[in-house]
């Protein structure tokens, strides 16, 4: 039953559309995603380019200390010989080529709600980095192999079932701004405090929680104007342009920091959407 | 015992101390750097009303906040001692402060440099490029040294 249960289930050829890769779109994506943040050059190598995702940082987590992979086009050591499919089913899946389960310290269950032409153009985009030959460490983590089986079972309850849905009823940069959020910009996987299952509380959706590091409390996302954090969408939309700079000191901390970086590579509209959304949760 | 006459005699002294934006010694250091941070604060709340396009650009109100910046910032430096890792009051401080001793000189150089520039800045166009750097250097430090305050 548990194998049975924890296998892993990757997408087939079909979920691979006719697709005209975007760089500018992925390059964006890869942004949002935040991804160089976690994929970044192992400090204690110096001649590495801080800006192309290597891997190789150490990554502290509860459960250990984690060594994310190299991500350039490689074709050794990183993504290079990947098929779009195999890079799908590791954003959509958290499932690597040879099907084993990445651990969701990943954020696939939010990349698992993205467009699957947005997953595409990160690829393109990853694709057309210079490659660096950067060998994968073994994470650092007290799990045996036949536990890490276990994250399969945790998908059934942890991984949504769908893509993100617009809402009708809403604007379209509130739709663009809630897909940001709540897909590529995984805000969730810190914002939204967790079950005791560890997955995500969907009944108490980016109301802020327990930090994941341990450094005290993630802030809750939710009512950011009743609670007087911020004037109005316009000044979010300062704050996450332009961080300390302006003054809004509190993005800096427990890691937000790195986020607020990315947020500030965005287009103006994208920011203005994902803060149109955001006041708009009470 | 003391008296009413020299009480009367340190009033002007306070209150020009007062007036020069520098912040008085409380109960302990937490309280005195979490004092120093809030004038830094404040300074960088004027700056940012200016680079938002709130307030005119002036370049003597730069100054004055620029040098209240300063010693706020110097208040708080100082103020990180041994045994002020935790709180009551509630500190955001984290460890790494008391662990990384260089980090944290290093940090503090580069944010003592960045108002130091800001303050020496004549117009509108050095004004913004000081503020870029001083807001990096208050990310920096922020960055690695605080925890998040909600």
């Amino acid at each position: 039953m548990f194998w049975f249960l924890s296998a892993p289930r990757p997408l087939g050829p079909d979920a691979i559309p006719q697709h005209q890769a975007d760089l500018a779109n992925g390059a964006l994506m890869f942004n949002i995603g935040g991804c160089l943040n976690c994929h970044r050059p192992d400090p204690a190598n110096a001649s590495a380019n801080a800006g192309l995702p290597s891997g190789g940082a150490p990554l502290k987590t509860p459960i250990g200390t984690l060594f994310p992979p190299n991500l350039t086009p490689d074709p050794e050591t990183g993504i290079g010989k990947w098929s779009e499919l195999d890079f799908v089913n590791a954003l959509a899946r958290g499932l690597s080529p040879s099907g084993d389960h990445a651990i969701p310290a990943f954020p696939y269950t939010s990349y698992a709600l993205m467009r699957t032409e947005d997953v595409l153009d990160i690829r393109a985009y990853l694709m057309s980095l210079t490659p660096v030959k950067a060998e994968d460490k073994p994470d650092d983590i007290p799990l045996p192999f036949f536990l890490r089986r276990g994250v399969g079972l945790w998908n059934c309850l942890g991984l949504p079932a769908a893509k993100w849905q617009p809402d009708p009823q809403q604007t379209a940069s509130w739709n663009r701004g809630a897909y940001l959020v709540n897909g590529p910009g995984h805000c969730a996987q810190c914002h939204t405090p967790r079950t005791a299952f560890m997955t995500l509380d969907e009944t108490r959706s980016l109301a802020g929680g327990p930090h994941p590091e341990g450094d005290g409390n993630v802030p809750s996302l939710r009512g950011l104007i009743e609670r007087a954090r911020y004037k109005d969408a316009k000044d979010l939309v300062s704050a996450m342009q332009f961080g300390e700079t302006f003054g809004y000191d509190k993005l800096s901390s427990g890691g937000m920091g790195a986020v607020q970086t990315n947020l500030s590579k965005l287009p103006e509209a994208d920011v203005q959407a994902i803060a149109e959304y955001l006041v708009s949760l009470k | 015992m003391v008296k009413p006459a020299s009480i009367l005699k340190t009033m002007p002294v306070l209150a020009v101390l007062a007036g020069l934006g520098a912040t008085f010694a409380l109960a302990g250091p937490i309280e005195d750097r979490q004092a120093g941070m809030k004038q830094v604060g404040k300074a960088m709340g004027a700056f940012a009303g200016i680079a938002k396009g709130e307030a005119p650009y002036d370049a003597a109100v730069v100054k004055t906040n620029a040098d209240a910046m300063l010693a706020g910032m110097k208040q708080a430096f100082a103020n990180f001692t041994p045994g002020s890792e935790k709180g009551p009051p509630e500190t955001y401080a984290k460890p790494e402060i008391w662990s990384d001793p260089e980090g944290v000189k290093a940090a503090e150089d580069t944010a003592l440099k960045a108002v130091e520039t800001m303050a020496a800045t004549t117009d509108e166009a050095g004004f913004k490029t000081a503020l870029a750097g001083l807001g990096e250097a208050c990310k920096g430090c922020h960055t690695k040294y605080r925890r998040p305050k909600e």
